[in-house]
Parts: structure tokens; sequence; C-alpha cells
């Protein structure tokens, strides 16, 4: 829990999740609702929303958390169709893919990308201050929605 | 008992003259996630030719496309699944799914536990089940992506569900089967009459366990992509005999069944049940079921 409070943190906004709700299995933690609570049992492979893992003390969140920090006033930049394909192929972002900023610009903070429709594709690590930057790589990708192809191979 | 030959000559003999055919390529907009015409109009900007699959109500068959479909942001986001046409039937067969408790009992990949979620929007539970624990990963990642959030899944043989000590609303019985030579070039110099045999007897014991843990006014919808009637009215047949289950009709795409098999008379119900040969979809079985005296 506290993996999932510090880490949505670093988009420099808070989600409120309730501690009872979420399950642990394994490494991964998903949240239920209060029917799931009382029907599921121990031994399920996975359960309602996939929050995450955690692996060597790292946390990696799955794309349903990072669409809950979205619907947040939290870090996020908007960019451009060929930004976005070239995001979901896992390449970093310029700064003249970005259309619109939300948040902190500062360097090191996380970053959520979306797409011109407001569609949660992944997050980032600003490399340098968004206001300032040009013509270099401006976020670092961190996971992309071409996660989904890529962990299939 | 084997091979093109003798396999051809046995659709003949239940009245369908072979003829190959290709399979279609299909995606069905999840309407939980995006607006159906939104996601049409961004999947045609990206110069992909949609039809509509008129029996269907968010299916389209893809014309034509340059790039593979599952590799479009719009398909990463989960605003629509690469789903075969007559595998989307299915699912859309249940009375008033929201809100309810439903078994998958063999849900993997998980192309109709999406699909039924959909439908549900996402209310209710699902509870998937599948036996094989690698495709179980796949299964959660489809759940994943499509912003699936009302289901539970457990590595589990269906043969084993009462188990689970639940009892279920509705029941989506996709059962393993031999296939057919639509979705698979070598169907015909693998499959054998003991393959299906075999298929056919895991599958009577998947329905008999599914009707243990069906409640008294549930539904079972059992489907199968194989054209042996072994596997579809023979079984069904069957259930009604031994399981106290009766088919109740459905209105979708396909033939009515066959109710005489190689010289066999079944329950005259079984017509209630869907044959679909292959043609404008791959080939495919879909029954619906309720136990006997609460049928409709």
């Amino acid at each position: 829990m506290k993996q999932i409070k510090d880490f949505v943190s670093r988009f420099q906004t808070r989600i409120s999740l309730n501690k009872n709700l979420i399950a642990r299995r394994g490494d991964r933690y998903f949240l239920l609702n209060d029917y799931f609570k009382r029907l599921i049992s121990e031994d399920f492979f996975c359960a309602g929303t996939y929050l995450g893992k955690t692996m060597r003390g790292k946390f990696f969140p799955s794309f349903n958390l990072l669409r809950l920090i979205a619907a947040k006033k939290a870090n996020k930049v908007i960019v451009d169709k060929k930004t976005e394909w070239l995001f979901i192929c896992g390449r970093d972002i310029f700064r003249k893919g970005i259309t619109e900023m939300v948040g902190s610009k500062k360097k090191g903070n996380y970053t959520l990308i979306l797409n011109r429709h407001g569609e949660c594709l992944g997050f980032g690590k600003t490399l340098c201050n968004l206001d300032k930057v040009k013509g270099k790589v401006a976020i670092k990708n961190i996971s992309d929605i071409g996660d989904f192809l890529r962990r299939e191979r | 008992m084997s091979g093109k030959e003798f396999f051809v000559a046995r659709y003949e003999k239940l009245g369908w003259k072979f003829e190959d055919v290709e399979q279609r390529q299909a995606i069905r907009v999840n309407a939980i996630n995006a607006e159906e015409e939104a996601v049409t109009k961004r999947l045609r900007s990206l110069g992909i030719e949609l039809k509509k699959i008129p029996f269907l109500e968010n299916g389209y068959w893809i014309s034509k496309s340059k790039f593979s479909v599952g590799a479009t942001s719009e398909y990463l986001l989960g605003l629509y699944s690469i789903q075969e046409a007559a595998a989307q039937i299915p699912a859309t067969l249940f009375t008033d799914p929201r809100d309810r408790i439903v078994l998958d009992a063999c849900a993997a990949p998980g192309g109709k536990t999406v699909q039924l979620a959909d439908s549900m929007q996402n209310t209710g539970v699902i509870i998937a089940l599948d036996v094989e624990k690698r495709r179980l990963a796949a299964l959660c990642n489809h759940l994943e992506r499509c912003r699936v959030k009302n289901t539970i899944v457990y590595h589990m043989d269906a043969r084993h569900a009462s188990k689970l000590k639940s009892s279920f609303d509705r029941i989506l019985l996709d059962v393993p089967c031999s296939g057919n030579f639509v979705t698979d070039e070598y169907w015909f110099k693998k499959r054998t009459v003991k393959d299906v045999k075999r298929n056919a007897r895991l599958q009577r014991q998947i329905l008999a366990e599914a009707t243990k843990v069906l409640k008294n006014d549930g539904e079972i919808v059992y489907a199968t992509c194989s054209l042996e009637p072994e596997e579809n009215e023979l079984n069904i047949d069957w259930a009604m005999k031994n399981l106290n289950l009766q088919t109740e009709k459905v209105k979708c795409h396909g033939e009515k069944a066959l109710t005489s098999v190689f010289g066999k008379n079944l329950d005259s119900s079984i017509e209630h049940c869907r044959r679909i040969w292959p043609g404008q979809t791959q080939g495919f079985f879909v029954c619906k079921l309720k136990k006997r005296g609460l049928a409709q």
C-alpha cells in the first residue's frame, strides 16, 4: 500500500484507495469491491482491478493504476499523433512532440503521457525542465501500452 | 477414420456441401470503453476498411488494413478486441447479464470474458476459470488492456467448478473442442474421430459440472467451434436426457441445429440450437440451456 502511495505521489497527486479492499497475491496488488471481498478465495490468480506489482522492492504500476492517476489533477503531458506512436513503440519524448502540459514541469518528476483524446499511454520521467528544454529528449519512457504486445512475446 | 475425404463425406451426410472458406478477421468494439462510432472513425482515419457485421451489435469485419489491427493505439487502449465473428455470438445470448454472478468456465485467452464484462458494464462478477496456467497470464493481460474490473480468475479445471462453493446465474461453456478447418489449415491432417470422441467426453463432464453449479433459474450457453455432431447436437441430446436440461430458443446467426444425425433421431427441441456452417464465419455451434421445467 505504501509503495502504491509513494508511486502516485511522484505525479504530485494522491488517490484514495480503501486499504481493506486491496488484495495481495504474491508480488501483485488488486483493488476489489465489497462484493468481491466476500466472494474471493485466497488462491485467485487475478481479480478486480490490477494495480501493479513489486519487484526487488520497486513498484511497477499497471495501466489501470495509471488511468486512475490520470483522472486526477496530476503531472501529465499531451502528445501529438506521431509522438504517440513513437512512445508506444518504446521511444522517449522530444519537447516538440508535446502539445500541452499539466502540473509540474520540473526535472526528475514522473509525468503521465496522454494522447490527443486524453487517453493514458503510459508514463515517463522528466529529464529536464519542460519550460526551458528545446530540441532534445524531454521525457524518458518508463512504461507504455505497447507493453501489452511485448509481454506476449 | 480421419483425413479430408472422410470428414467432407461426413459433412455431406449432415447436409452441408464442403467449400473452402478463408477466415475473415473481425473486431468487436468494447462499448464500455468507447463510442462505437468514434472508434470506427478513428480506425478508418488510419486507413483500415471496416464492414459492419449485420448479425452482431458491435462487430466489424476488417476488409483491408495495411498493418496489423492488433498493434494500433486503439487496440492497446482496449477500445476494441480482435474476435472472430461467430465467436462474438455466445456472450450475446444471455438474458439480462448485468449485476449477475457469471461463470466463464473455460475462459482463456479471454475474448469472451471481456465481451461478457462489456455486456455486464463491469457490474456483478465473472468467475473465470482455465485449466492451463500459462494461458492465465494472457487472460489477465487481456482483462487489464480492456479495463475489465468485475472478474476473478482462478487456475481451475472447469470439471471442478463446484469447489468454488458458489452457484451461478449465467454460465458460459466455451468448451475445449476439435476446432474446424477454417481456423486451422492443417485441421484435416491432424484430426481423427478418436480426438472428436475424446473431446466430446470432456465436454459432457464440463456440462455435468456446470449443471451442478447452475442456479435453478440460471442459463447455460454452450459453444464450440467444432462442426462434429458428437461435440454439438449429440452432446446436447445427452445433456437433455441425463442432466435434466432443456434447450431455449435463441435469436442469432446460423441454421437450426440437426435433429437427426447419421440416422439417429434426437430430441426435436435441439433445433433451438444454432449450427453455423463455414461461410461468412468459421464453423460454430451454440446453444442455450436451462434446467427442465424452468425453461420458457
